[in-house]
């Protein structure tokens, strides 16, 4: 699966119209600013899920429905493929209000969620009951893909349950204010808690892309949110209780609150995030370089141009940053509304063409919406990009110890320059510090001059230590192996094997110095989430967000119900 | 890690009172745990890597790694590097001075000096040791033996086993598995190893998990106020 990064020359982006049209440089794609501005595109980890199982093929139900009249219970959703079958199961519990927490440090949820690898019999949905609902605290199996929780948004979760059950839709001003009937506070997946292991199931077509566990595990929540209310809405108003109307039910997501603890997750998975960003990159090559816009293209261009237009202006947040991040995004979309009433115009590469004026004219909100908006027309020629996002890290793992001095030189030189630059004696320039709390064994980010805990420094510094490791490399001759400098320097082993990894995969780093003190580390969770598939990205501080997943998507059972009209 | 249930969140039986003795773990849990216990017990991030790499590999095969991993550090822990990193003349890489080897320092230097003419096995044996819980190394001999496409013998003291890039083993495995040190012989052989079923591990007993936890917990720092506040404890989330 490296095959992305090595395959992929940089090419200068300067390209003629008719010249080959190459990758952007990783100085140009690796930074924070741009990252934090990153949208949803056709090949995030949802959308391509959501592709694979409404092309036909699967099936789905809801065997389960074991639910009283609090809510409280069980459900379990199905998804019924052409060679596996995975199961939601869901635990409804009747959490008090002062309980409700997002944060990781909350012990109770409103529901909890594990996907089940097959068709669950009694025994382990009996299992499951006496673990899931205890989540941190408790130990699934090799039998699950997936351990998540969800809690209600309390503003929203009422007032629809108390609408339907008096016989009225919810008002679809409040629906799009909050965007969700509930928000999941974590979704586990890849062996946490003792599931199964990714290595173990990445060979299956359904989920060698990215995150699919764990996005067909949140897609078939969000059926289970509109059921709950429903449910609850029956209870309460017997008779006289009506179902979701379908425009409310299409306009709900799943919400998510992610704290700091997804940050890191960028930083240390260099191969996966090289090849995330070199799939994109490829992406954006493969469509500048069409020779022509098909009437069909630009109708499908003009119709995602309407949908980012109508999504930004439903697009809420109070963080200031965010502000100012919606009102550049806004204005670059009527710019481009206006530049596309002449497109495709008589450029030889038309898409390029667009992209050339993006690049000159927009903010880096705009760009990078552009961007989305470029590749939404061109499923054909880039969805199988998809297929190189996932990597082997393991394969990745071994370092070169015959290697010589003088190349691992050349490697800091050519691909860490930006960090070599750095002035490390500035205070500013290590403000700093990440750490993982006792507490919770979650990342946090101290400041390096006020708070305890600098000696416990996570390896997250990558531009230090670069940069040490090169200070470190001038005293040796250039013609030693790698082994014997690492014999004398074990603490720079850490670096030696992550810049050999650079060398081969060159969009592995965010080229920013990640202990600044300007450093925003919603930036890291903006770039991720994107990839998942969030819309609304809401940052509550530089520190945590809500998005919403699945916004605008079909329903699994509404499926289920297509099919078999 | 293994935090109190809150019972308010129960819709099922609890769990059972008497704690288990053996909890499952994945092998990324074993990868993740490992490799923070050995970082808490005084290793470099990079040979921390190493140790996860390797004890989540034996972990896969059946074999205990988390437990040699605990048993060694727990004697070792807080030793300088010069004290448990091998000294390397041809043919022969033995400890600076009285203590064994680190089998994590010895493997990952083995891996890098693979193919260089101080790591040679193609030709006549290596000689290695004493080394610290050797079982620790043998995953780096398998990466060993992938890069050179040869398998490789391993002998010591009363035993000898031989093992491919593949990961497959045969020999005395559980009398190396019992060694908690031990001089080694490696070298290259033309005979084939025939791979026999291996059956992943997925649990670790209780008391080895809580203790190699308790050097993982040496990683991370103690909360403040402030922190609580950094990570959003003083915004109302429930809305």
């Amino acid at each position: 699966m490296t095959m992305v990064g090595r395959n992929m020359k940089r090419v200068n982006q300067e390209a003629g119209p008719v010249g080959k049209i190459g990758h952007r440089k990783p100085e140009v794609v690796m930074r924070l600013a741009r990252m934090g501005s990153a949208h949803p595109t056709r090949l995030s980890f949802l959308r391509v899920m959501l592709r694979r199982m409404t092309s036909g093929g699967w099936r789905f139900d809801r065997p389960v429905w074991e639910i009283d009249a609090k809510g409280v219970g069980r459900a379990v959703y199905r998804a019924t493929g052409p060679s596996r079958t995975y199961s939601l199961v869901a635990f409804s519990h009747d959490l008090p209000d002062h309980m409700r927490s997002d944060r990781v440090i909350a012990t109770a949820w409103d529901a909890t969620f594990a996907l089940f690898d097959g068709d669950p019999a009694k025994a382990d949905l009996d299992r499951l009951q006496g673990n899931v609902p205890l989540q941190e605290a408790g130990r699934i199996s090799a039998s699950e893909l997936s351990l998540s929780r969800a809690n209600r948004s309390v503003r929203l979760f009422s007032h629809v349950v108390d609408s339907l059950a008096a016989g009225r839709q919810p008002d679809i001003g409040e629906v799009d204010a909050v965007g969700y009937l509930m928000r999941t506070t974590a979704v586990y997946g890849s062996g946490k808690f003792g599931a199964a292991d990714r290595r173990d199931i990445a060979s299956r077509a359904e989920l060698a892309a990215p995150f699919q566990a764990e996005m067909l595990s949140v897609w078939l929540t969000r059926q289970f949110t509109v059921d709950i209310v429903e449910h609850l809405a029956a209870v309460k108003g017997g008779t006289s209780a009506i179902r979701l109307g379908t425009d409310v039910k299409r306009r709900l997501g799943v919400g998510n609150s992610t704290g700091l603890g997804m940050a890191p997750f960028l930083v240390r998975h260099p191969a996966l995030l090289n090849n995330w960003m070199a799939a994109r990159e490829e992406a954006l090559a493969r469509v500048r370089a069409l020779p022509e816009a098909s009437l069909s293209a630009v109708h499908c261009l003009k119709d995602a141009h309407s949908a980012a237009c109508e999504n930004a202006a439903n697009w809420r947040s109070e963080h200031p940053i965010q502000i100012d991040k919606l009102r550049d995004l806004r204005g670059d979309l009527a710019r481009i509304g206006a530049r596309l009433e002449e497109f495709p115009g008589a450029d030889a590469r038309p898409w390029n063409a667009l992209w050339r004026w993006g690049e000159e004219t927009l903010t880096l909100e705009g760009q990078e919406a552009l961007f989305a908006l470029l590749i939404e027309p061109h499923g054909d020629c880039i969805d199988d990009l998809a297929a190189l996002m996932s990597a082997d890290e393991a394969a990745e793992f071994r370092l070169d110890g015959a290697m010589r001095i003088a190349s691992l030189r050349g490697i800091l030189e050519s691909q860490y320059g930006w960090a070599l630059s750095i002035d490390f004696a500035r205070p500013a320039n290590q403000a700093r510090f990440w750490y993982v709390s006792e507490e919770k064994l979650e990342p946090r980010l101290g400041d390096r001059a006020t708070d305890d805990g600098a000696d416990l420094e996570q390896p997250l510094c990558i531009a230090r230590m670069a940069q040490d490791l090169f200070t470190a490399l001038k005293e040796w001759p250039g013609n030693d192996p790698v082994a014997a400098f690492l014999l004398h320097h074990p603490d720079h082993r850490f670096m030696v094997r992550r810049a050999q990894l650079a060398a081969r995969h060159p969009y592995a780093e965010v080229q920013d110095n990640l202990i600044a003190e300007d450093m925003l580390p919603i930036d890291l969770m903006r770039c991720k989430l994107a990839f998942f598939g969030a819309s609304h990205f809401d940052p509550r501080s530089d520190r945590w967000v809500r998005i919403s997943l699945f916004e605008g998507a079909p329903y699994p059972l509404d499926l289920a119900e297509e099919a078999s009209s | 890690m293994i935090a109190e249930a809150n019972d308010p969140t129960r819709s099922g039986p609890p769990l059972p009172a008497t704690p288990l003795e053996n909890i499952g773990l994945s092998r990324n849990e074993v990868e993740t745990l490992c490799a923070k216990a050995a970082r808490g017990a005084g290793m470099s991030w990079g040979h921390a890597e190493e140790a996860g790499f390797a004890t989540g590999w034996l972990s896969a095969r059946g074999l205990d790694g988390p437990e040699a991993l605990l048993t060694h550090i727990e004697k070792t822990h807080g030793k300088a590097w010069g004290d448990v990193c091998p000294v390397i003349e041809k043919g022969r890489w033995r400890p600076s001075a009285a203590d064994p080897l680190c089998p994590i320092a010895l493997g990952a230097t083995l891996n890098d000096f693979c193919g260089l003419d101080d790591g040679r096995l193609e030709d006549g044996a290596l000689t290695v040791g004493p080394i610290s819980h050797p079982l620790l190394v043998l995953p780096f001999l398998s990466h060993v033996a992938a890069r050179l496409k040869r398998s490789i013998a391993v002998g010591w003291q009363g035993g000898s086993l031989r093992m491919d890039g593949e990961g497959a083993m045969t020999g005395d495995l559980t009398g190396f598995a019992a060694l908690q040190e031990a001089t080694l012989d490696l070298s290259t052989t033309a005979e084939s190893v025939r791979p026999r079923p291996q059956k992943a591990m997925r649990t670790c007993k209780r008391e080895t998990f809580l203790r190699l936890n308790d050097f993982a917990m040496k990683t991370t720092v103690p909360p403040s106020d402030k922190s609580r506040t950094d990570a959003g404890s003083g915004t109302s989330d429930n809305d």
